[in-house]
């Protein structure tokens, strides 16, 4: 999970980016009431759509609140919910081992960071895994599989991609309606396959420089991490028809309140970003303060 | 039974206009070609049942039941659409295995496909184009891909296989989208990511381990 699933913010209706707003609080809220303060920092838009898909179809109950973003004014957010409860136990687990494959990857000098958060995690970690037992397993499970790949330099798309679907999916093995079952763990598993991709498709530079494994740049045979125009285009091919899935998926059930949201994230949002990944436009979500400088610079220009 | 309006998602008061106009953005998004092989297929066509029965029954009422002729043309055309998801177990097998892998994947059954697949040492065109069926129906796009392109290869003149490779080259130009435009290639540029960090407080952990 790497923050790539995003809601076209500029697109929506105020009153519905308020609604995604209320949701990222509320797991945030969740996740500090659950797991302490140092957990709230693997908060991002990913997760909240996980709690997002696993939420009813009407909306929870709203409270008010204040927070370190927003010491002042008291914000609404979603008071807990079992979605909420969920994805915030969910996100724990797989941000921790995100973490800890994050250590194995690097040198000493550059696993630091993820050294310092998998310690940061450990506490809340242990307590997600108590929680949700088998999604820790599969979890684990899942990755051994992943760096076994990365081990022997798998040059196939699918394979890598499939350990990380098969991990959102096995989000929603707990749901109980056996229609909205199928429905999420389809959506889930194109939406971990896009992820997947498109984040090796994002770091097919980094990765040329550092040495790293990238299954993007082995599949299409890319020099020095550049596209070439037949290679996008088969790449393109394949994201789009993982986006394809996660729509028709989508519109079998009904998300309620959540309908417009989901709709412009899965029609528009996920486009967008691909695009700009792949003509190396895309902006990370940046920190308060990188925001601020580049927002005052844009002004200034 | 569903309230019909309900099911089209307009009020009662409506034109026929606006139903007509209702119905057809719904049939797009449930068409069996919108569901070509896809796992939830059986889904969409319950969902595509449900509207051309409310579409008949809204039909029904507004022509008080009489002969007049208000039946809109385009309700027809989607009716039975469904029909041709036999595809699989119609085409022509080489073998009962393959006739076997046919069913398997019709039926839902992929573990099965995949099973009676692997102990099949003839990797003919037909068996490429399974195991390219099976890929697709797993998710695993790219492997369907390469599979239903050997299957090309090796037998050029077959139409069910030059179908799927063309579908995985092309088709999703044609999915339904609410606005229009489907893919990543046909999104303009701007203002795509304006939409950074609105609320903060997620770049912290994105740092963490992007």
């Amino acid at each position: 999970m790497f923050g790539y699933v995003r809601p076209p913010l500029d697109d929506l209706p105020k009153e519905e980016a308020e609604r995604f707003r209320r949701i990222y609080c509320g797991l945030c809220h969740t996740l500090k009431r659950r797991y302490g303060s140092a957990a709230q920092f693997i908060l991002n838009y990913d997760f909240t759509y996980l709690a997002i898909l696993l939420s009813a179809a009407q909306e929870d109950e709203i409270r008010q609140g204040r927070c370190i973003v927003s010491p002042v004014k008291k914000r609404e957010y979603f008071a807990e919910s079992d979605a909420l409860t969920v994805a915030a136990d969910e996100s724990v687990i797989l941000a921790y081992w995100q973490m800890r494959d994050g250590v194995s990857d690097h040198d000493f000098v550059h696993g630091a960071k993820y050294r310092a958060g998998a310690l940061a995690l450990e506490r809340a970690y242990r307590k997600a895994a108590k929680n949700r037992p088998a999604f820790d397993a599969v979890t684990r499970q899942q990755l051994e599989i992943l760096s076994a790949l990365e081990k022997e330099n798998c040059a196939l798309i699918d394979r890598p991609s499939d350990v990380f679907a098969q991990l959102l999916s096995g989000a929603a093995a707990e749901v109980e309606d056996p229609v909205r079952r199928r429905v999420l763990e389809q959506l889930l598993y194109h939406m971990g396959r896009w992820v997947y991709l498109i984040d090796a498709a994002d770091d097919l530079k980094k990765d040329v420089q550092s040495g790293n494994y990238n299954p993007v740049a082995l599949r299409y045979g890319l020099i020095n991490g550049e596209w070439t125009p037949q290679a996008r285009r088969e790449f393109v091919q394949t994201l789009d028809h993982s986006v394809h899935m996660m729509t028709t998926a989508f519109e079998l059930w009904d998300f309620g309140v959540w309908t417009p949201i989901l709709e412009k994230t899965l029609y528009t949002g996920l486009f967008r970003v691909g695009k700009a990944v792949l003509d190396g436009t895309y902006q990370p979500m940046l920190r308060g303060e990188d925001r601020k400088k580049r927002k005052n610079g844009e002004e200034s220009t | 039974m569903k309230d019909p309006y309900q099911v089209l998602g307009v009020a009662e008061s409506a034109t026929d206009e606006e139903v007509k106009r209702a119905y057809r953005n719904l049939a797009r998004k449930y068409h069996p070609d919108n569901y070509h092989d896809n796992p939830l297929a059986d889904l969409a066509q319950e969902k595509m049942k449900e509207i051309n029965a409310a579409y008949e029954e809204i039909n029904k009422r507004r022509s008080g039941g009489g002969p007049e002729n208000r039946q809109s043309s385009g309700y027809s055309g989607y009716g039975g659409g469904y029909a041709q998801y036999g595809q699989y177990s119609g085409g022509q097998s080489s073998s009962s295995v393959l006739q076997q892998v046919r069913i398997a994947i019709q039926t839902g059954n992929i573990t099965r496909a995949e099973a009676l697949l692997a102990n099949y040492s003839d990797h003919n065109a037909e068996w490429n184009f399974l195991r390219g069926a099976v890929c697709y129906r797993r998710g695993w796009m790219d492997e369907a891909k390469r599979y239903y392109q050997t299957a090309c290869q090796m037998d050029p003149g077959n139409g069910e296989y030059r179908q799927a490779l063309e579908f995985m080259e092309n088709g999703t130009q044609s999915a339904y989208h609410p606005d229009g435009g489907f893919g990543t290639e046909m999104c303009s540029a701007n203002p795509c990511l304006t939409m950074c960090c609105a609320y903060t407080l997620c770049n912290g952990g994105c740092c963490f381990y992007i």
